[in-house]
């Protein structure tokens, strides 16, 4: 008898044993790989309209100025449809858009900027924490430079504690200002709207919300937002921006289709980053490693935003604790959600002073993280992580390699967690048609995490189809109401929609077969082999059981339903680097993940994003920081070229492991895959050497300077 | 007065090879090309292309008419001017710094960012839409898929297109010289792991002539 039996479940959809699925945690290939491998999958940047014109921004080049825009020369050039100003008066941030240009060629597009006159008065600026805090700072934020101060925790007990411990270690880390750096940079392409509604081609991560924010712009009733493929978002892609905003305006009023993508530079400089910080830790503990009291100051840099912060202690258990934590302000862009927004930030400090006082007390760095992880889940991860990073053959677990010799090796770790989970957002819908084809929509949109995939999975898991038996479309309004992609939410929040929609498909299915058959609905089964009627043992394939159905076919809905999905999250992860002791190269050799993730729905796109989120911790600690020129102001390296990302020469062996002991409902793992990394890459390269690099990123002279400190140079030697 | 152009502040590689472009351009186009162009002499006695040009490019076996500005890249060219467009190649970086854009020119590599179109008259150029033969996905492909070698697949092409010139040309190569052919490609979801797994899984199905 099939697990799908209708007469083993109750009236409500359930994943079943995992042992019986066929599709779900297992390895299966994306639904949209072939459109992905082949140039056919058409991304908001590939959209091409008759009669479309392509708009660019000019952006201040300086953080802040009052600035004047004369047009008149740009408009004259052949090509160019249009120019006008965006913001004149006070720019307040280093790239804010000023003017915007449209014309028939991208080549006019560029000489119309190029031939914009801006009259820029500079004004004085703050672009860096330093510069925010001086004493004659000019003035930044609408109420100064600084938020007010948030207190969490009781100082004055965490003072007392301090004095009962064994060893206290105190140090300050700073975390530089990070990019999302999505392949595709935001963007629109806005098509001419009609007296009442419009269609808007977005790279959004929040199809379903951003269509309201086009209404207003538009001057229209209805919006089709439209993000079939879309090239990364990593958190930064949630609003219309004044790219939306502008882009519609222009369509509307100049009657063209608009296509309006950011440069690569104004992506850089206006279309999000992750905040900095500059963290000052104080941690105590008793003899046997036991953390007692931590005292935290925390100033977030997150521009003119507010900046993100996970918050102290982070994945620890300390017995008492204070922090305070503030925000200050710099003539940059905002900050925006990045993948578990503030939690790298916090892992840096927390992993890193963590360390230092197991060193301190001389106490092996696993045990010290085992002894005071909030959860018995890292635990285990740990031991696994450990073993499989060679921690238990290694030669020093509780101090540094201090020895003369020129490579040398280092392990470290790192712990995280994530709430995730899910909740109603989603409406799904099944059709069954009388050909045998069936088709699932939402209008979720699938950043690359692959959301596609899953809804195809799930209904052909359901109905007993080979995966390419479904047909699943997102990433579009129509398809349905879809919340957005963030916090990993989308996971638990659709895949349970998606699986009710497929049961109640099937229960209406088998209602209009019973009709037909002349049987009880409750009787048939579905599975490979197509339907059974366990009375009457009569088979039909699923294409006659479908060519039974009427032109209409058989449609469901379904939403998102409690006990499907699940929430918290745990991952440990640990890192082996090597350092050469002459140059301050440091080369990660091999990183380890261990991952908890509810039922993971395909094992291949899971391990796809625990290496992902390696990936980017990799090349966070190493080479990621907005560079700006304090003295000018001016952005330095917001390009590719300069904004170094890691690739395929810095990649380690990476061992992505999903943690089956976990065997809850589904849970987006995107952003707790992401959170540890980099610190346990910085407490590698501790142990490797003794060098302790408490600014991020991790790069060579920071290693020699290092190295300098801890002992006298000596004339280099052959070996 | 400030012009982050001429400031110097943003002045990439292109930007430098598109106004020097005009003149190298003529060297490249055969006589009956140059015959279509608005090219003229300019005081300085050297001859200049300026204004739209037709020429045909070789793309992907087929002869396509496209109409270009001498400082049209192809990038440009195949994504914004070809009808119907060939927009598998990404603009990503618009500087010759990540690979997205990366096609084939006479079977070699290369940056179509960074190329002028009428510099590549008379070249094969083979872009991500030509890599299959019809159907029949290159076995590099077909690895991509089954390793789960792309996420967002933005970056997908430009890896495709670098890492199956490396292994049309050397079907022999090892993991280190498929991880040097691709090193000018930028993936941001972090699938490398994934690409290298099914480069060297496709090496072995090219190096056995399974094809």
């Amino acid at each position: 008898m099939s697990a799908l039996d209708p007469r083993r479940e109750d009236e409500s959809p359930k994943w079943g044993p995992r042992e019986s699925m066929r599709l779900l945690n297992h390895e299966f290939v994306r639904v949209d790989a072939v459109d992905k491998v082949t140039g056919r999958a058409r991304y908001t940047h590939d959209v091409r309209l008759p009669g479309m014109l392509f708009a660019k921004f000019l952006g201040c080049p300086i953080a802040h100025a009052e600035v004047k825009v004369d047009v008149t020369a740009a408009k004259a050039l052949p090509g160019v449809v249009e120019v006008r100003v965006v913001r004149e008066g006070e720019i307040r941030f280093l790239g804010q858009p000023v003017a915007v240009v449209a014309a028939k060629t991208r080549e006019a597009a560029d000489d119309a900027l190029r031939a914009i006159k801006l009259e820029i008065t500079p004004l004085p600026f703050a672009v860096t924490h330093a510069q925010s805090l001086a004493a004659n700072a000019p003035k930044v934020g609408r109420n100064g430079n600084t938020s007010k101060v948030n207190e969490d925790g009781d100082g004055a007990q965490v003072a007392e504690a301090f004095k009962r411990c064994e060893r206290v270690v105190e140090a300050t880390y700073e975390v530089p200002i990070q990019h999302h750096a999505c392949l595709e940079t935001h963007g629109v392409v806005v098509d001419v709207p009609t007296a009442d509604s419009g269609t808007v081609f977005h790279s959004t991560q929040a199809t379903y919300g951003s269509a309201n924010e086009f209404k207003g712009p538009l001057k229209v009733k209805q919006v089709e937002v439209v993000n079939e493929y879309m090239g990364g978002g990593f958190g930064a892609k949630f609003e219309a921006g004044v790219e939306g905003r502008v882009a519609c305006e222009l369509a509307r009023e100049l009657q063209a289709p608009i296509h309006l993508m950011l440069s690569r530079r104004d992506e850089f400089l206006i279309a999000g980053n992750r905040s900095g910080c500059v963290q000052t830790l104080k941690l105590g503990g008793s003899k046997d490693g036991k953390l007692l009291a931590l005292e935290a100051s925390v100033d977030k840099l997150g521009g003119l935003g507010g900046g993100s912060h996970g918050g102290f202690p982070f994945h620890y258990e300390v017995e008492t604790s204070h922090s305070s934590t503030r925000s200050v302000y710099t003539n940059l862009d905002s900050n925006r959600a990045m993948r578990a927004p503030g939690h790298p930030q916090a892992a840096f400090g927390m992993e890193s002073i963590v360390d230092e006082l197991a060193y301190a007390l001389g106490i092996d760095l696993l045990e010290i993280r085992k002894r005071n992880a909030e959860s018995d889940v890292h635990r285990r991860q740990l031991d696994r992580v450990a073993r499989e990073i060679g921690w238990f053959e290694h030669a020093h677990k509780n101090a540094p390699d201090l020895s003369d010799a020129t490579r040398k090796v280092g392990i470290g770790f790192g712990l995280s967690d994530w709430g995730a989970g899910g909740g109603p957002a989603c409406k799904v819908t099944v059709e069954i048609s009388s050909d045998g084809s069936v088709r699932a929509s939402v209008g979720s949109q699938d950043l690359g995490t692959g959301v596609r995939t899953y809804v195809a999975a799930i209904v052909a898991e359901e109905l007993g189809l080979p995966l390419a038996g479904v047909t699943a479309r997102v990433g579009r309004t129509s398809y349905g109401a879809a919340n957005a992609s963030g916090g990993s939410t989308t996971t638990g929040s659709l895949a349970p929609a998606v699986k009710d929609a497929a049961f109640n498909a099937r229960r209406a299915f088998a209602a209009a077969l019973a009709k037909t058959l002349k049987s009880d609905a409750n009787d048939l089964s579905f599975d490979t082999e197509g339907v059974l009627d366990a009375k009457s043992k009569r088979r039909l394939s699923w294409r006659d059981a479908c060519a039974t159905l009427g032109p209409t076919g058989v449609s469901a809905t379904g939403e998102w339903k409690e006990g499907l999905s699940s929430n918290v999250i745990h991952g440990a992860q640990a890192a082996r680097v090597e350092v050469d002791t002459r140059t301050g190269e440091i080369k990660v050799l091999k990183m380890v993940c261990m991952q908890d993730c509810g039922l993971p729905l395909n094992r291949t796109a899971v391990r796809s994003q625990i290496n992902g989120g390696m990936v980017q911790a990799l090349s966070y600690a190493l080479f990621e920081e907005r560079v700006i020129e304090p003295d000018l102001g001016i952005a330095m390296n917001a390009n590719f070229e300069d904004y170094k990302l890691a690739a395929s020469k810095e990649m380690p062996e990476m061992v992505a492991i999903i943690d089956d002991e976990d065997t809850r409902g589904v849970i987006g793992i995107a952003e707790a895959t992401i959170v540890p990394g980099h610190a346990a890459i910085a407490n590698a390269i501790h142990n490797a050497c003794g060098v302790r690099l408490r600014t991020m990123p991790l790069t060579p002279d920071k290693l020699l300077m290092g190295l300098a400190a801890l002992k006298p140079l000596k004339p280099l030697k052959k070996d | 007065m400030a012009d982050p152009e001429r400031s110097g502040v943003d002045l990439s590689r292109r930007v430098f090879l598109k106004s020097a472009g005009g003149l190298a351009a003529g060297g490249a186009l055969g006589e009956s090309a140059l015959a279509a162009t608005n090219s003229g002499l300019f005081g300085d006695g050297v001859e200049r292309l300026t204004g739209e040009v037709e020429i045909e490019l070789t793309l992907n076996g087929a002869a396509r008419k496209v109409k270009v500005e001498p400082r049209t890249t192809l990038l440009s060219a195949l994504r914004d001017r070809l009808e119907p467009p060939l927009s598998g190649a990404k603009l990503v970086c618009d500087m010759g710094s990540c690979g997205a854009c990366t096609v084939h020119v006479d079977g070699k590599p290369a940056y179509a960012c960074l190329l002028l179109a009428v510099d590549c008259v008379g070249k094969k150029l083979k872009t991500i839409e030509g890599l299959a033969q019809g159907d029949v996905l290159h076995p590099l492909q077909t690895a991509f898929c089954e390793h789960d070698a792309l996420m967002c697949g933005f970056c997908t092409p430009g890896f495709l297109m670098s890492i199956s010139a490396c292994l049309d040309t050397k079907p022999t190569a090892t993991l280190d010289e498929i991880k040097e052919s691709c090193a000018g490609n930028v993936c941001r979801c972090g699938t490398y792991p994934h690409i290298f797994e099914a480069a060297v899984a496709a090496q072995r199905v090219l190096a056995g002539g399974k094809r």
